[in-house]
């Protein structure tokens, strides 16, 4: 995958995960909770999917052998690609980074009109 | 037109059946296994424990204190008393797994269990069953990017020690029985998705489901005829082997403190109760009942899905056990 | 041989490793339900004094400056101070006395499991008659059908108090007292050459590793077994046994390092099953290491804790893995370094 097109698609992630995440805060406002809570628990959910995804890069790149003879040890068939499954991980790191300046921004932005 | 594409995937569809029925030296395989038979007789036993305990053993009856009726801690009736013990059934059998510290007779409280470990273990292996399965026939039907997402994901939650991740899961949504089921379906989702992605990209690969296709079945007839039932023996088979796990892992976020309310006659609870005032005076009747129940109806487990794995695939009997 | 670079490379994804954990925890944390404020106050605390504790603690800032400054404490191994455990103390200090406790156990516990699964497996492997086959196969399985919540009990009950061999609780007895060097009391009291002293920590730490051990012991075991036995089936072996070459025991000898591959990454992966494992070890013989710290810190809320214990935990897991991957390819050269 060249350069822009990966680009591309991380863009595409982030703002998703943005949309996705002040939306959420949004809907959580009308719904009666606090801005506050509304916030923090949005946010708190992105870092959940961004902590994750970060966890997976570095999993997919380290621990791959240990978990590819443990997964076979359980019955399962391991056959990923490196590739794609770095491609996989950054979509979700984007999305949840996406997620929390979606957040942040809902919040403040909520925060000025109110 | 329309009804000669139903015959042409109705004939499809019994190459489906056909696979079902060669399952068939699967079950024979299974019973001529004695191992295995050990561990369904295991089951079979612990299940009719706890249907009878949930049918004529009063839970109120079992969760509070019985002071005055039996002597305070005392040892199982035909073992023996203890000092200072007021001898009331000594020699009978009226308690023969002894009292505890609130004199509850044991014995009740163990078949009890066996009701607590059956109903909150099978929910918890139902619900990630079908999580898993859900996630895994999405994966490796959509593939690409759909699957690459859920399945690093799932790698990731396997790469975790899934004690650890249930005690952090649970710090999430907080302590009780009910909790630990929802943290133990997430721990346990990821095994069920990997093996059904697995069977499913087996049946994918095959050529009839893209003739299913090509002849316009849509999505979820596919799955449902054709993937789901060539599935169904690597998810009996997880299902049996995480059973026992899911009763272990209940039990063990019990015995820590997480699980169930003090006084539900629950083994995790009881072997707690038994470690933290039993032991250090050397009333080991306490814990080692309890204890006996979960081992025995853990190994019931591992046994049958043990032996399921090898009737499923015999090239695993001599590889993996 | 192992290159220096390899061993770097693989040292710098610990950081992203603890970057997600600490994100992780970070994200738990705000979203369970407690209020670490109310927490510290106590139930019966006036609104003000709650308003008050919020604010000192920045509790009241928007979230993404709190994500900032934990991210900026924990570079700093700064987890801020326990709230309930260990009141006003720092983290770090609470950890730094209870980790190596753990870790003593943990790793006698690994230990015991390779010292004993190993031979086991293999024994299982090439003694392949219906008998020995069963029992290895019912031991294993009966291996890990035994929790150690009951397993821990029943040694203690048989070991410490019928038979009196060995001490039920706690690490060392009470009349040695040993000035900590490392925290791991068989460590320093060697150190220190108190060797009566040594014995009763060397007692008091058996039982417990054991039972952690015979846990990672099953499978181990079955991991060997299952290995070596494909190796034996490989078409090289067969030929070489077919031509002659060598005694068996070359050949066996042969094989036991091929074999051994995929047992040592998966003793990475079962390190973290350990670890769960001392969590209730811990429990069991009234050990004060980080897994008891643990579950007292999410029982009372005591966030900087859970924080600080996780993390350490995460570290352990992901050094065991980066020992075992380094072993794992000096064990098979294909690996590219």
């Amino acid at each position: 995958m060249d350069l822009r097109e990966r680009g591309r698609l991380v863009g595409r992630a982030l703002a998703l995960g943005g949309a996705l995440a002040a939306l959420t805060v949004v809907a959580l406002v009308v719904s009666g909770e606090t801005l506050r809570f509304a916030s923090e628990k949005v946010f708190a959910v992105a870092a959940l999917v961004f902590g994750f995804s970060l966890l997976g890069w570095s999993g997919s790149v380290f621990a791959g052998e240990g978990i590819e003879h443990f997964q076979q040890h359980i019955g399962g068939r391991a056959d990923w690609s490196e590739a794609d499954s770095r491609r996989a991980i950054v979509v979700l790191g984007s999305v949840g980074l996406g997620g929390m300046v979606g957040a942040s921004l809902a919040t403040v932005a909520l925060g000025s009109v109110a | 037109m329309s009804t000669q594409t139903e015959t042409e995937t109705e004939d499809i569809g019994d190459r489906g059946v056909i696979e079902r029925v060669r399952a068939s030296p699967f079950l024979s395989q299974l019973l001529s296994n004695r191992l295995a038979l050990a561990g369904l007789t295991i089951i079979f036993f612990m299940v009719a424990i706890g249907l009878y305990a949930r049918l004529f053993i009063d839970l109120q009856s079992v969760t509070q204190t019985q002071i005055g009726t039996n002597p305070n801690v005392a040892p199982p009736s035909w073992w023996g008393q203890k000092e200072g013990q007021i001898v009331t059934d000594y020699g009978t059998w009226a308690y023969p797994f002894g009292t505890d510290i609130q004199s509850r007779d044991i014995f009740t409280r163990v078949l009890y269990g066996a009701w607590l470990a059956i109903k909150f273990g099978t929910i918890t292996v139902g619900a990630s069953t079908i999580l898993g399965v859900g996630l895994g026939i999405l994966a490796a039907y959509y593939g690409d990017i759909t699957d690459n997402v859920i399945m690093r994901t799932m790698d990731v939650l396997l790469s975790f020690p899934s004690l650890l991740l249930a005690l952090a899961l649970v710090a999430i949504f907080g302590t009780g029985l009910w909790k630990v089921v929802i943290a133990l379906t997430l721990v346990y989702t990821p095994r069920f998705a990997r093996v059904v992605r697995g069977a499913a990209l087996k049946v994918l690969e095959d050529e009839y489901i893209e003739a299913t296709e090509a002849l316009g079945a849509k999505d979820p007839r596919v799955i449902v005829r054709h993937i789901l039932p060539n599935c169904l023996a690597p998810i009996t088979v997880q299902s049996t082997l995480n059973f026992g796990l899911a009763i272990i892992d209940i039990a063990a976020l019990s015995f820590l403190g997480f699980g169930s309310e003090a006084g539900t006659p629950e083994w995790g609870l009881m072997l707690a109760n038994g470690v933290e005032q039993g032991l250090l005076t050397g009333d080991w009747w306490w814990s080692f009942f309890p204890g006996l129940f979960l081992a025995i109806t853990v190994l019931g487990f591992n046994l049958l899905g043990d032996g399921m794995r090898d009737a499923l695939d015999p090239r695993m009997r001599e590889t993996v056990d | 041989m192992i290159s220096k670079r390899f061993v770097v490379k693989r040292l710098l994804l610990l950081i992203p490793v603890l970057f997600g954990v600490a994100t992780f925890v970070f994200a738990i944390l705000h979203l369970s339900p407690g209020d670490p404020a109310r927490v510290i106050a106590g139930q019966r605390a006036s609104e003000e004094f709650i308003q008050q504790i919020r604010v000192e603690l920045g509790l009241n800032d928007p979230i993404w400056v709190q994500y900032g400054r934990f991210l900026m404490d924990a570079v700093q191994l700064d987890f801020g101070q326990s709230y309930q455990i260990r009141r006003n103390t720092p983290v770090k200090q609470v950890l730094r006395y209870k980790l190596p406790v753990t870790l003593e156990m943990a790793i006698y516990g690994q230990l015991f499991g390779i010292l004993l699964g190993i031979p086991a497996g293999l024994l299982g492997a090439i003694k392949q008659d219906a008998l020995s086959d069963h029992l290895t196969r019912i031991g294993a399985l009966t291996g890990i059908s035994v929790p150690i919540y009951w397993s821990g009990p029943l040694v203690i009950l048989l070991f410490a108090q019928v038979l009196g061999w060995f001490p039920a609780s706690g690490r060392i007895a009470s009349e040695f007292d040993i000035q900590p060097i490392t925290g791991m009391i068989t460590f320093d009291t060697l150190v220190r050459g108190n060797f009566a002293a040594f014995e009763s920590a060397a007692m008091h730490l058996l039982l417990p590793s054991l039972v952690i051990g015979i846990y990672s012991m099953a499978l181990i075991s079955r991991m060997m077994r299952s290995s070596m036995l494909e190796v034996i089936r490989q078409d090289y072996m067969r030929t070489a046994r077919a031509k002659g070459q060598g005694s068996k025991i070359t050949i066996m000898k042969h094989g036991f390092r091929n074999a051994l591959i995929p047992v040592v990454t998966v003793i990475g992966i079962q390190f973290g099953t350990l670890l769960g494992g001392a969590v209730l070890t811990e429990t069991v013989f009234g050990i004060a290491g980080i897994g008891t710290l643990l579950v007292q810190a999410i029982q009372v809320g005591d966030y900087p804790i859970v924080q600080g214990t996780v993390l350490t935990f995460a570290f352990l897991f992901t050094l065991v893995n980066l020992l075992v991957d380094v072993t794992y390819s000096y064990l098979d050269p294909r690996i590219e370094q």
